[in-house]
């Protein structure tokens, strides 16, 4: 068809094609986008998951859908609360339990940091914020110890006390390090295993022991 | 039109810095005043990252994890076809509470420093990282944006031309056709 040498129209079609290149590796109309989202949905879905994310820590099996779904607020609330519990409780004055306080939240989360960072260098495939929450998370065994503590050392102070406490506390360290190695060791390379371990079981082990110490004036 | 997201934008984090100002009236507790400013930072970065971005100006930004365990950063950016004078009121809004907060954190941080109150330090770098993260995520939306804005148009264009073109090719094989039969 010799009038067909003169159409010039296959080469616009290209703009076609890029209707269909989304931006990046989305396109916000797809089904997942949370663009137009109501709010309310928003809050919602964030608190399921922040629940879910506690069922998990007190039953942990391996389950790749929770690492998938991080978040911070869990770790936020139990570093609140343990630092809350862990502090003198005496009466409001200006330097009550301050420095005990920060100290608290800087151990938790700087030592959560270090731990990230160690298992990133030694090649783990986990990401930096997943890992944090995994171990903000599974403070909750521990966290729950400390409730217990403090309502053991409000009955008394002698040495059956302490025994409890001793077995509690080392009750729910064991949980905290093994719910946390479930899921994180399997990121990483079988023969790396006990090096990303070790720090995780140092970190519990020093929280553990500021549960154990204390002693509310 | 959207008063409420306004008003919270702006709520918790100038209620974080007058709280840490003036935190010596409210309690004389340090932890009662660390805990409610966190807890104001907190839901601060959350209302803006997932609620008032969008509803203000559109945009959003997330991290998702695909099944091999990667994460993703995703910067989405609303196409916006009218540009109303309110909403260019609460845009304004919205880029000067994202901007001046994290400076004024900053200077905080400067300030506590030097004069040794070393305890709210840790505060002042909390807040300081959420306000900065929330600010490099919309600022990434927005100039990811530019580049959707001129993608948009172009394909708007191309749509525009296109069916011109068809009626045209129509119109050319027609004619061409009509032609064919007319010389045939």
């Amino acid at each position: 068809f010799p009038g067909l040498a003169d159409v010039s129209i296959p080469q616009d079609i290209p703009v076609e094609g890029e209707i269909t290149v989304p931006v990046g590796s989305h396109s916000p109309d797809e089904d997942y986008s949370t663009l137009d989202e109501p709010v309310k949905d928003t809050i919602m879905r964030d608190l399921k998951a922040v629940g879910k994310k506690f069922v998990h820590v007190m039953y942990p099996r391996k389950s790749s859908a929770l690492l998938r779904d991080w978040d911070l607020w869990g770790p936020l609330v139990l570093c609140v609360s343990l630092a809350l519990m862990l502090q003198g409780g005496s009466a409001d004055s200006k330097d009550d339990g301050g420095p005990q306080f920060a100290e608290v939240f800087v151990i938790i989360w700087f030592g959560a940091v270090v731990i990230t960072l160690n298992s990133k260098l030694l090649g783990g495939t986990i990401s930096f914020f997943q890992s944090l929450c995994v171990l903000g998370y599974c403070v909750l065994p521990l966290t729950v110890a400390m409730l217990v503590c403090r309502l053991v050392l409000l009955a008394g102070m002698g040495t059956i006390s302490f025994i409890i406490r001793l077995i509690v506390v080392g009750a729910m360290f064991a949980w905290s390090t093994l719910a946390s190695t479930a899921f994180l060791a399997d990121s990483q390379p079988p023969n790396r295993k006990a090096l990303v371990v070790y720090p995780i079981f140092l970190f519990y082990f020093v929280i553990s022991w500021m549960i154990l110490t204390f002693t509310p004036q | 039109r959207h008063p409420l997201a306004t008003f919270f934008h702006l709520f918790f984090r100038v209620s974080a810095i007058v709280t840490y100002l003036f935190c010596d009236w409210f309690s004389n507790s340090f932890v009662a005043c660390f805990v409610t400013i966190l807890l104001l930072l907190s839901f601060d970065f959350w209302s803006v990252k997932n609620v008032t971005g969008r509803l203000l100006v559109g945009l959003h930004w997330r991290n998702q994890i695909d099944e091999d365990g990667k994460s993703h950063w995703m910067f989405e950016a609303k196409r916006v076809p009218t540009i109303a004078a309110s909403t260019e009121a609460e845009a304004r809004i919205f880029w000067l509470g994202l901007i001046i907060c994290p400076v004024i954190w900053t200077m905080f941080f400067f300030s506590t420093l030097f004069s040794l109150k070393l305890k709210w330090l840790a505060l002042v770098i909390a807040g300081i990282s959420l306000q900065t993260a929330n600010l490099y995520g919309y600022i990434h939306c927005k100039l990811g944006g530019q580049k959707t804005i001129s993608r948009v148009t172009s394909r708007l264009c191309g749509t525009a031309d296109v069916p011109k073109r068809q009626s045209r090719r129509i119109s050319e094989d027609g004619t061409e056709e009509h032609g064919k039969t007319g010389t045939r």
